[in-house]
Formats: structure tokens, sequence, C-alpha cells
């Protein structure tokens, strides 16, 4: 497609409210399409909309690779798109809120729903860690090593395009080195 | 968890007797969930509870995704999408002016005719939108 050498499809997830179509509208080349609509769930996250199905963008690099971005809604009761939006992604960006409290059970939670990075590369990006009460960066790995998982995890901040950069960067590293003959293929 | 409250006791009553009229007078419906954009249920006909939270949850992907699609072929306003199998019918239709912003979720099965079923729908969204214009 569009001549690109190399083709990618990655999956932006986390829980709501964490910037995954925040993040996918900073890096995309093209205005992203959404499908955000009125959220009454004030309680769960405050603000005005909350992505029901999708987002997608997508983002050309500078080598040629061209990545397809894919965003997924945040809350449990749309586990199904989780489902549907990770078939054939070639990694997983799990975004982590460090001001909820409950960001390293999130952590678990979503790492376990993209397959724990055994079947699909991921790379983490923790935000808002400079909310008072969030755990440091490092507690984010350490929850990961306890159950035996090495993943990259990044403090980020989504709003910033290098900062989601990063993360695409990593997980296409990871891509690579996991599965050499998708390169070529 | 249960999202009812917030959807106001009164218009979610009013709702929930549009539904029951529609599933007596409308051949073929099998269920109904009349869902937030957001997914949450907030009244439904002859489904357990947890059926009518997923299909709560898919008619609203369903219906943003419909509405992303219409978006980009230029069309404004998706008002309702329709999933056609052998053995039945899913409709999605959207009510209008509802604050907050709702659609209708329709499972009907073969007994069903599907111009009938979407003129009854239709009625029935109109209804349930004056009930939920504050
Ligand atoms: N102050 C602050 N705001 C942030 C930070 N990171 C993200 N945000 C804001 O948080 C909000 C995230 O909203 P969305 O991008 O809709 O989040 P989402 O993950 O797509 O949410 P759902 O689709 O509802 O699951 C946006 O308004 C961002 O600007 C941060 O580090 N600091
Ligand atoms: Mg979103």
């Amino acid at each position: 497609m569009s001549g690109a050498d190399s083709e990618f499809k990655i999956v932006f997830t986390g829980p709501m409210g964490v910037g995954k179509t925040t993040a996918i509208a900073a890096i995309s080349d093209e205005a992203p399409v959404s499908t955000d609509v009125f959220n009454t769930d004030r309680e769960a996250f405050d603000k005005a909309l909350t992505t029901a199905g999708l987002d997608y963008g997508h983002i050309a690099l500078d080598d040629g690779t061209a990545v397809r971005l894919y965003g997924t809604p945040g809350q449990a009761r749309f586990r199904f798109m989780w489902d549907i939006l990770g078939l054939n992604a070639a990694g997983v960006i799990v975004l982590i809120d460090a001001s909820q409290s409950d960001a390293l059970v999130q952590l678990d939670h979503f790492v376990d729903a993209f397959g724990s990075g055994k079947r699909t590369p991921i790379v983490i990006g923790v935000g808002r860690l400079d909310h008072a009460g969030a755990p440091p960066l490092d507690a984010f790995s350490q929850r990961l090593e306890t159950r035996g998982l090495t993943l990259p995890v990044f403090g980020v901040d989504v709003r910033r395009r290098p900062d989601v950069l990063l993360l695409v960067d990593t997980l296409l590293c990871l891509i690579e080195t996991a599965d050499p003959t998708r390169l070529t293929a | 968890m249960s999202a009812a409250p917030r959807f106001g006791k009164v218009a979610t009553g009013v709702a929930q007797k549009q539904l029951e009229a529609f599933g007596q007078s409308t051949p073929g419906v099998v269920s109904a969930v009349l869902l937030s954009a957001d997914g949450f249920e907030v009244a439904s006909l002859q489904v357990g509870k947890s059926g009518a939270e997923r299909l709560a949850a898919m008619g609203s992907s369903l219906g943003a995704i419909g509405s992303a699609i219409a978006k980009e072929a230029g069309i404004v306003e998706c008002n309702r999408m329709i999933i056609e199998a052998d053995s039945g019918t899913v409709v999605i239709m959207h009510v209008p002016d509802a604050k907050p912003p709702m659609s209708l979720a329709i499972v009907a099965n073969g007994a069903s005719v599907l111009g009938q079923l979407l003129w009854a729908a239709r009625n029935c969204c109109s209804a349930i939108g004056r009930a939920f214009r504050e």
C-alpha cells in the first residue's frame, strides 16, 4: 500500500482517559478517524467524549516504513473491540495513567489482555507521573518483572509528538528483532 | 454496574413502555436495547442483564463506526445501520434529539418484514426521543 517498503499495524490500548485518541492524533499524518461519542460516565473519567469504536491514523516514517495506528476504547465493556483490533497487530502500545489509584492493576490487566508480550511485542507508556501520589516509573517495570515480564517502559506525555514517536520507534525495533522476516514480507 | 439512574427515571420508564409496545405490535422482534452512545443500557426488552449490556456496548461501537464511515463518505448523518443475515436482522437506529445521545438496537428473526420493522422502530425512536428531550 502507498508504495511503502513495509507496513505495520500497531494498536494503542489502555484504560479510559489515558490518552489513546490524543496519542494517535499527535503523530498521525492525516486527521485520524475518530469514533468519539458523548461520555455519560463522568465518574469513571471526567471528560466530554469517549471512544466507542476505534481510532485510526497513519504515519509514514523516514525510512519508508508505514505504520497504521489503531486505538481501542478503554472501558471493559468494549473488550470485544480489543480482540477485534488486536487481531493481526504487529505490536501493542499500552498506555497507563499513573495518577489513577489502580494504575498497576490496570497495567497487569491490559498487558494480559494483549498476550503479555509473548504473542505480540508490547511497549508501555506511563503518563501523569508528576501527579501527587503517583508511583514512580520503576514501580511499573518492577510490577512486570515480578511476573517474569521484561517490557520497555517509558514515562510519556501523549500530547507531545516526540514522546509518542519514541513509543512507536521502540515498538518497531521490538517487532523487527522478534521477527526479521517481517521486514521483507 | 447499572447506569440507569444517570438517564432519568421518568424518561426511562416511558422508554420501557415504548419498547414493550413496539415488541408486542411488531412481528419478529426477538430483543431490543435502548443504549447511550457510549454503550450503557438505558432500557431493554426480552433480553437478560448480561445480554443487554453486551448488546448496548456492541451497538454503540457499531453506531460510532457507522457514523465515522458515513462522515468519511460525505454523508452527514447516519440514522440507522442494518445488518442482514439469512436468519435475521439487527438494526441500530439513532434516537432523534435525545439527551444524552442514544440509539436503539433491535434483533429480529425471519418472521420480521424489514420495511415494517424499520417503520415501527422509527416511531418507537421518535417517542423515546421526545421523552429524553428534558
Ligand atoms: N494534564 C495532562 N493531561 C493529559 C496528559 N496526558 C493526556 N492528557 C489529557 O487527557 C485526555 C485524554 O483523553 P483521550 O485522548 O480522549 O483519552 P483516551 O485514552 O482516548 O480515552 P477513551 O477513549 O475514553 O478511553 C486529553 O484531554 C489529554 O490532553 C498529561 O500528562 N497531563
Ligand atoms: Mg479514545
